[in-house]
């Protein structure tokens, strides 16, 4: 007797999901750095803006709690995978 | 502009950049999480392990609901696209629309670096200051203020280099979940602003409603048009035969041969005519927009066919330039495959177009893009001037501002000669330049008149009729007389008995009908404005008589309204005038008449009329007056007796238009003091000074005039 197609693909799948994530809480962070780098490089050339130091510490604040939602996502989902499959 | 200035805003525009690659890493990484919870909530998986399925979904919804972390993030699927409806639409933003608001401010503040008055102008700070907070009523406000401060022309023409910013700002943060679609494709530079970034309504939707295969005519330009035609090829040459053609739906192509007896092409197509969103031609507002929308549209078809029927030799090279939609359509054309396979297109050259998402299909095409900062229609598509995305490095952008600010001038073709021609030099000279093949002497010129669809024969069905050619004494004339839009006035006039009796005699005809003791005679008079024998006017004076078989006056009362085919009685001619000779020389074809040539006027308009037969010296008649209250008559043929070489012709003339009974016209006839044989049988009759019984009027109308037919009387 075989098992159905859903219940044998769906601890891979979430597996896949769980390495996605896991790259997206990294590329999190890089965005973060990214917007770091933006902010030093108008502030270098004397054309940030006045607004632009308070929207991108607000932006890097984001990124933060983001990539810590997904970590803990990501450590739920792959608790998950795990589980199926056992 | 300085260096240092210039400088600043080229740091601003690629930080945009960034920052907008930023938003949409943090766009996949939303979509990744989105999937990831569809993915576990699939029932098979659930069920064999529910309690850490439940805490892998809180989590998940929290990272894609966290106001503090990605924010109101479902993205993609139909679980995200419903959910990302619902959030916006309960005031949820994300952070992706956070961070690509942040680029399109950055955006702005370039556009405030290198047009100051952007950022001196505290109401329109405040405009932008309340669209990038979301202070929706803030931001009404602030336009309203803006519009009655400087009026729509002055707001537009202000707002103009960050336009498409703003309006993407405000549909990013509002709480209408349809346009931000539209909003995403301006503030990520990926495609053509699918939706209007204000309601959400889709472009295309608007776009379709601009149908039709497209046609296109050959037409002759006038005189006036076609002695100002550039003689030689160069840009402002081209630009300048645009302005001359201006927004009338026509386009002009012009072969060029170069010093080496070389022939090349240039089609040059103007913009948008102003008027009906849609009428007949496809160069209307739907047609500008559908075209520049749309990969192909109504414009670019009929401008293909006009290409085609001009006759453009394989092989031989092509150079199309247009001006606003003009531009849009040519670039069509040039990102059409097969056009470009049956067509060398070497150069095209836009101008003040949007064109920003259209990409030639043959990449060896040289492309330029003349856009004023302050014009709005190149930005329709959603990038203007102030775009941060190199969208098409190839090409040879010319991106420039100019003291006048106000749009519609500053998207006027003049206004961009102008500019060309005294603000920007080198700019044109690097166009002229790579133009250099086309600048010989112009061999041939054509222009076409554009429409949507195939425009059908005028007057179709009436004056659709087989014609055969006759010879006259001024020449050949096509038979028979087809009158596309003419007047008419028929005046019935109470006349001495005596003296119609007389004019009857031996005629065969009569006796004339009567009114009372008196006969009935009519002044017809008529002003054929277009017709295939020119313009022209006619006068006839008339007797009524009965059917010429039956003779039997009252009988002739209800023949009177009747259609030709049917009518029996008619109008005994007793005189007639015309003012072109090519009419008299046809006359005895037409009505077995041989009418007098003299000066006719003829003005029918607000109720009353005028009639002037002959110049102020010899004057025949004058029939003036109001014509007083009107019932609708409807068609009114003519059918008319002539007598001539002992034989009697019978003519009609098929009507078609809206005639008007006038049963109390206070019109008078006077009869001149002329030499003319016309008046001394007017002053016969009785008419001078008379008063009409009724008139019959027709402002407009069509007629159809065949030959005359003899009938035996006598």
């Amino acid at each position: 007797m075989s098992s159905s197609p859903d219940k044998q693909d769906a601890p891979e799948r979430i597996a896949a999901r769980v390495e996605l994530l896991r790259s997206d809480v990294r590329r999190l962070a890089d965005c973060a750095e990214r917007l770091r780098r933006v902010e030093a490089e108008l502030d270098a050339g004397g054309a940030a803006p006045p607004w632009l130091r308070e929207t991108v510490r607000a932006h890097l604040e984001a990124c933060a709690v983001a990539a810590a939602d997904l970590a803990e996502a990501e450590a739920r989902l792959s608790r998950y995978a795990e589980r199926l499959g056992a | 502009m300085s260096g240092q200035a210039r400088e600043r805003a080229t740091l601003l525009r690629a930080a945009a950049c960034e920052v907008v690659d930023i938003g949409v890493t943090i766009q996949e990484v939303s979509a990744h999480a989105t999937a990831a919870l569809s993915e576990s909530v699939a029932p098979g998986a659930v069920a064999r392990a529910p309690a850490v399925a439940y805490r892998a979904e809180r989590a998940l919804i929290h990272a894609v609901t966290n106001d503090q972390g990605l924010g109101h993030a479902f993205v993609g699927g139909p679980l995200g696209g419903l959910a990302a409806k619902l959030g916006v639409m309960a005031g949820g933003e994300s952070l992706t629309v956070r961070v690509l608001a942040t680029s399109l401010r950055l955006r702005i503040a370039a556009a405030a670096v290198e047009h100051p008055e952007l950022g001196d102008d505290p109401m329109l700070t405040r405009l932008v200051a309340a669209a990038a907070a979301d202070h929706d009523i803030e931001a009404v406000r602030a336009l309203r203020a803006l519009l009655k401060d400087r009026g729509a022309v002055r707001t537009l023409s202000t707002l103009a280099p960050i336009f498409g910013e703003v309006l993407a700002l405000r549909a990013l943060l509002d709480e209408n979940p349809f346009n931000d679609e539209a909003a995403w494709l301006i503030a990520t530079g990926r495609g053509f602003a699918s939706a209007d970034p204000i309601t959400g309504m889709s472009n295309r939707a608007f776009a379709v409603l601009d149908t039709g295969e497209g046609a296109a005519r050959r037409v002759d330009l006038a005189t006036v048009e076609a002695v100002r035609l550039s003689q030689r090829g160069s840009l402002l040459g081209f630009l300048r035969n645009i302005g001359l053609l201006g927004t009338t739906g026509r386009v002009l192509i012009q072969s060029v041969e170069d010093d080496e007896g070389v022939v090349r092409h240039v089609v040059q197509a103007p913009g948008m005519r102003l008027g009906l969103p849609d009428d007949k031609s496809p160069q209307d507002l739907l047609g500008a927009f559908s075209s520049a929308v749309l990969d192909s549209s109504p414009y670019s078809r009929a401008l293909v066919r006009a290409i085609e029927d001009y006759g453009v030799p394989r092989g031989e090279e092509l150079a199309l330039i247009g001006h606003s939609a003009g531009g849009a359509v040519v670039m069509n054309l040039v990102q059409d495959a097969g056009f470009c396979s049956r067509h060398t297109v070497t150069h095209v050259v836009a101008v003040g177009s949007p064109v920003d998402f259209k990409r030639p299909a043959d990449p060896d095409v040289w492309v330029a893009s003349v856009t004023n900062q302050h014009d709005i229609i190149p930005s329709l598509d959603g990038q203007g001037g102030n775009t941060c995305f190199d969208l098409h490095p190839g090409w040879y952008v010319v991106d420039y501002s100019d003291p006048t600010h106000l749009f519609p001038r500053c998207h006027s073709v003049e206004h961009y000669i102008a500019n060309l021609a005294d603000d920007l030099p080198e700019e044109r000279e690097r166009i002229d330049d790579e133009l250099a093949r086309y600048r010989g002497r112009v061999v041939r010129s054509q222009a076409y008149q554009l429409f949507d669809r195939a425009p059908c024969p005028e007057g179709f069905p009436f004056l659709t009729v087989p014609t055969y050619l006759a010879e006259t004494s001024e020449g050949t004339v096509e038979l028979p007389v087809r009158c596309q839009d003419g007047g008419t006035l028929t005046a019935y006039f109470a006349a001495d008995p005596d003296a119609t009796a007389a004019l009857l005699a031996g005629t065969g005809l009569g006796p004339a009908v009567r009114v009372g003791r008196h006969a009935l005679v009519a002044v017809h008079a008529s002003w054929n404005r277009r017709t295939s024998l020119g313009e022209y006017h006619e006068v006839h004076l008339g007797v009524v008589v009965p059917d010429p078989w039956h003779p039997r006056p009252l009988r002739a009362w209800p023949d009177l309204p009747r259609s030709a085919d049917r009518r029996r009685s008619g109008s005994f001619l007793a005189g007639s005038v015309v003012d072109t000779a090519a009419v008299r020389a046809v006359a005895p074809r037409l009505w077995g008449g041989e009418p007098y040539v003299m000066p006719v006027e003829f003005d029918l308009t607000g109720g009353a009329v005028r009639v002037t037969v002959g110049g102020l010296d010899d004057r025949v008649l004058t029939l003036t007056g109001s014509l007083g209250p009107w019932l609708p008559a409807g068609d009114r043929d003519l059918v008319a007796y002539a007598r001539r070489a002992e034989a009697t012709l019978r003519s009609c003339v098929r009507t078609r238009g809206l005639g008007r009974v006038h049963l109390a016209p206070r019109v008078r006839l006077a009869v001149g003091r002329s030499a003319n044989p016309l008046t001394g049988r007017l002053r016969e009759l009785g008419l001078d000074g008379a008063r009409p019984l009724l008139c019959l009027s027709t402002i407009t109308r069509r007629t159809l005039q065949e030959a005359c037919v003899p009938v035996r009387t006598v």
